[in-house]
């Protein structure tokens, strides 16, 4: 079986690399992947040729829910920014701290990090706050290569923060684990290395202006905008959010992509000026497509590599490593999981890691947490590079990904240090899970 | 016509076909009817619906069998397909509800608990339609199904699930998941109504014992077990000792945590009288580490990278190049619920349950699981049911 499934892992490379070398896209290029791996499974019946088309279709579908997210949240905040309202908060962000810089950007950090925090997921944050954030730091001096790189780092620490973290809930619900005592493990951890990260990366002023010319550089707000304008839609999607933790009992199940629906509805009604929303919408998605495509051939790669067993190689693979060997391998593994599956990774290696870890001795809660911050690093590598390609775009950057990623490099060791330091002391950590309770 | 709208064209036509082939499966999977025949211990059948209304014409909805003795007694509860995707479950109280015969008390068994779940299937986990058990007549098909309820019963998700009535939050997915969600209410979101059905069998009934049928996966602690509340842990401890010490197998037992809420070995003994047992048998074809998942895997559960890992002492079940066929799961299960079963009768003289025609795991190991089987085609149409 080993060399069937490594026959099939290599057609599946193969595939990539030929779609690559004609200069296909990577969503074209892991769809090649899955195809070829379907069709080479096929000739060993796994799957059975005729189901091949339903694991291909089936596949597509896994990540639908995300999707909605991403497509409400992005047509959301498109709407918010074409009414003014961004404008309207950068200009008075830098009016109000441009001359207190730390507190500046510590606060810029927190308004990155609460979006994701309540929803679990990264790119919710750079939808919906990344823009405007981007340019505040931009205004502050921040060259566009850092301001990437911090809403990058800061957007993947928010969806590790609690009291959502979508790859803790997957482990917790996969290994049986309680998902409680998750607040200290992860809040302690976010909050510190968020600061280091945008202090360390934003501490340098690239140019220096005076305020009034800032000021005078920046868009100008359309006539009648106001604060109240800006944060009601940004009121009714929070207060609909907390309002179902808080009376989740009265009040009926929304979903985020209606939650997010419905404050685009307010942000449209409270818009200073007319919006052409269908054309808004239309050039939304248009934009967003990628990402899309991408989130939707994951699902179909993921689909094949379960059904024709490269999957559970890979799996066994990272078990079977010598403990040693696998605690440094962690920095490795996890991010670059994460870069193939997305949140798919966190079920087919964390789980069976987290009950190993456990057997030996570990405390679950505390490595699930240590793990999570490995987790959103991924998401700045290929082939998906979700949360990556939303800070380049979000802050406009317009030179090469890997710069950019580049620039991430000291916040991104720091944070593998400490998450690979939290798995291994887990059990003398666990007071922290014990706190939180 | 330009060369790129020629591609395209042929792009789009290749992914309409693709889409009406798995279309076509998909909706004949999600519509596939499983007979389930009455054997003649069953007295009647309910639906679910009876118990709590907001289920009615529902796929929520689901038949509720009853195996009633002429003489009073104890009654026991046994829930199968809570997770659809752990078959031995469903095999298991086919052959209760197709062979028993109960002279005293009574057994009450929903062998589709999830029903919606079982008309699901599993995106990104690459699970085959249906699985075969060969049988003295012939196979009999069953639908392979999700852990969790459809989307197309149940939607939209919360961004978290905020269990009810702790208020524990538990993953997003975990709202369509029955073991996550006891002790349910009747106005809640779909699955709990159908947890909260549950309970009110087992309130209105005076159910004194519920079994839960599960599977899990060779690499997590919880599993080859009971799992039991304080309340139930004494006949749970003596069940597993009796099976081991008579039947040569093991089976140990788990105390079902206090700060886990929503699972049925928790909430059912804290919301009700009942005595309440979850049964784990190995299953394979759920961990992760294995090769490609198949029908074979599914019902033998043999598997090269889980033998290596157990070279590697990394399981948490002894596995063997014989894997773990479904006979031994299912035989398992039905030992561990006739001996929890005569525990309880030994403890609660007066509350006693006596039934017969249930195989035990030698029978089980022996005969094949499709052997307790009826074939629904040469049974009384009067006698064969479909949800």
């Amino acid at each position: 079986m080993y060399f069937q499934i490594g026959i099939i892992l290599t057609i599946m490379v193969m595939a990539y690399a030929l779609a690559k070398w004609k200069k296909l896209s990577i969503e074209l290029s892991m769809l090649s992947a899955a195809v070829g791996g379907g069709i080479a499974g096929a000739f060993v019946s796994t799957p059975p040729i005729d189901q091949l088309a339903r694991h291909l279709v089936e596949g597509a579908f896994t990540y639908l829910d995300v999707i909605l997210v991403f497509s409400t949240a992005t047509i959301f905040m498109a709407i918010v920014r074409e009414s003014g309202g961004v404008n309207y908060v950068v200009r008075g962000t830098i009016k109000y701290f441009y001359n207190l810089r730390i507190i500046a950007l510590i606060l810029l950090m927190i308004i990155v990090l609460i979006p994701g925090a309540l929803t679990g997921a990264g790119s919710v944050s750079l939808l919906v706050v990344g823009a405007p954030v981007a340019l505040a730091l931009g205004y502050l001096g921040i060259a566009k290569k850092r301001v990437a790189a911090i809403l990058f780092i800061v957007a993947g620490l928010s969806a590790a923060a609690p009291p959502v973290n979508i790859w803790a809930m997957i482990l917790s619900a996969g290994t049986a684990i309680p998902y409680v005592g998750f607040e200290l493990p992860l809040g302690i951890p976010v909050l510190l290395l968020g600061t280091f990260t945008v202090l360390f990366l934003g501490w340098r002023r690239e140019r220096k202006m005076e305020l009034e010319e800032v000021l005078k550089e920046m868009p100008e707000v359309p006539a009648g905008m106001s604060w109240w304008r800006v944060f009601l839609p940004f009121l009714v999607f929070f207060g609909l959010v907390v309002a179902s933790r808080l009376w989740p009992f009265s009040i009926p199940m929304l979903g985020l992509p209606l939650q997010f629906a419905i404050a685009a509805l307010v942000a449209l009604l409270v818009s200073p000026k007319r919006i052409k929303i269908l054309v808004l919408s239309r050039d939304t998605m248009k934009r967003l497509l990628p990402l899309l495509a991408t989130m939707i051939v994951v699902g179909m790669l993921q689909q094949i590599m379960t059904a024709t067993g490269v999957r559970g190689l890979l799996s066994f693979a990272v078990i079977s490593t010598p403990l040693i060997l696998l605690f440094i391998l962690l920095a490795v593994i996890i991010p670059v999981s994460e870069g193939v599956l997305t949140y798919g990774a966190a079920a087919i290696i964390g789980i069976p890691l987290i009950w190993f870890l456990d057997s030996i001795g570990l405390h679950a809660t505390v490595a699930i947490a240590g793990l999570s911050l490995l987790w959103p690093l991924g998401d700045g590598l290929p082939p998906t590079a979700l949360i990556g390609r939303l800070s380049v775009m979000v802050s406009e950057y317009k030179d090469s990904y890997w710069t950019f990623l580049k620039a991430t490099w000291v916040p991104w060791v720091i944070i593998t240090i400490v998450g690979i330091l939290m798995v291994i002391f887990s059990a003398r950590l666990e007071f922290l899970v014990r706190w939180s309770m | 016509m330009p060369r790129i709208l020629i591609v395209k064209s042929i792009l789009l036509l290749i992914i309409i076909a693709l889409m009406s082939v798995a279309g076509v499966q998909l909706y004949k999977h999600r519509h596939f009817r499983m007979p389930v025949v009455a054997g003649p211990g069953v007295t009647k059948v309910e639906k679910l619906s009876d118990y709590t209304k907001g289920l009615k014409g529902t796929v929520a909805d689901t038949n509720v069998f009853h195996l009633e003795g002429k003489e009073e007694g104890g009654k026991i509860f046994i829930i199968a397909n809570t997770h659809s995707n752990e078959p031995a479950a469903i095999l298991t109280a086919l052959i209760f509800i197709e062979n028993a015969v109960v002279d005293k008390g009574t057994l009450i068994i929903i062998p589709e608990f999830n029903n919606s779940a079982g008309r699901n299937t599993r995106p990104g986990d690459g699970y085959p339609l249906y699985y075969e058990i060969q049988t003295d007549w012939g196979s009999k098909k069953f639908r392979m199904g999700n852990r969790d309820a459809s989307p197309l019963d149940q939607w939209p998700d919360p961004d978290v699930y905020v269990h009810y009535p702790d208020k524990q939050l538990l993953s997003y997915l975990d709202v369509r998941n029955t073991n996550r969600t006891w002790p349910g209410r009747p106005d809640g979101p779909l699955m709990e109504q159908v947890t909260y059905g549950a309970m009110q069998i087992m309130r209105s009934e005076k159910v004194d014992i519920a079994v839960d049928i599960h599977g899990a996966e060779t690499m997590f602690p919880v599993t080859n077990c009971i799992v039991a509340p304080e309340k139930s842990i004494r006949i749970a401890t003596m069940t597993s000792l009796t099976v081991k010490a008579r039947e040569k197998f093991d089976n140990h037992v788990e105390l079902s945590p206090s700060g886990f809420r929503g699972l049925s070995h928790r909430e059912i003994g804290d919301h009700s009288d009942t005595l309440p047992f979850l049964l784990e048998a190995p299953l394979p074809f759920l961990d992760q580490p294995t090769g490609p998942k198949t029908v074979d895997l599914l019902l033998d559960g043999k598997d090269p990278f889980l033998l290596s890992l157990s070279k590697k002492k990394k399981l948490f079940v002894p596995y063997d190049e014989t894997g773990w066929p479904m006979e031994k799961r299912v035989g398992q299960h039905c030992s561990v619920i006739l001996e929890i079963i005569r525990q309880f009768s030994r403890k609660f003289p007066d509350k006693a349950i006596k039934l017969r025609n249930v195989p035990r795991y030698a029978d089980v190991v022996k005969n094949g699981v499709g052997h307790y089987y009826r074939d629904p085609d040469k049974s009384d149409k009067a006698k064969v049911y479909f949800n």
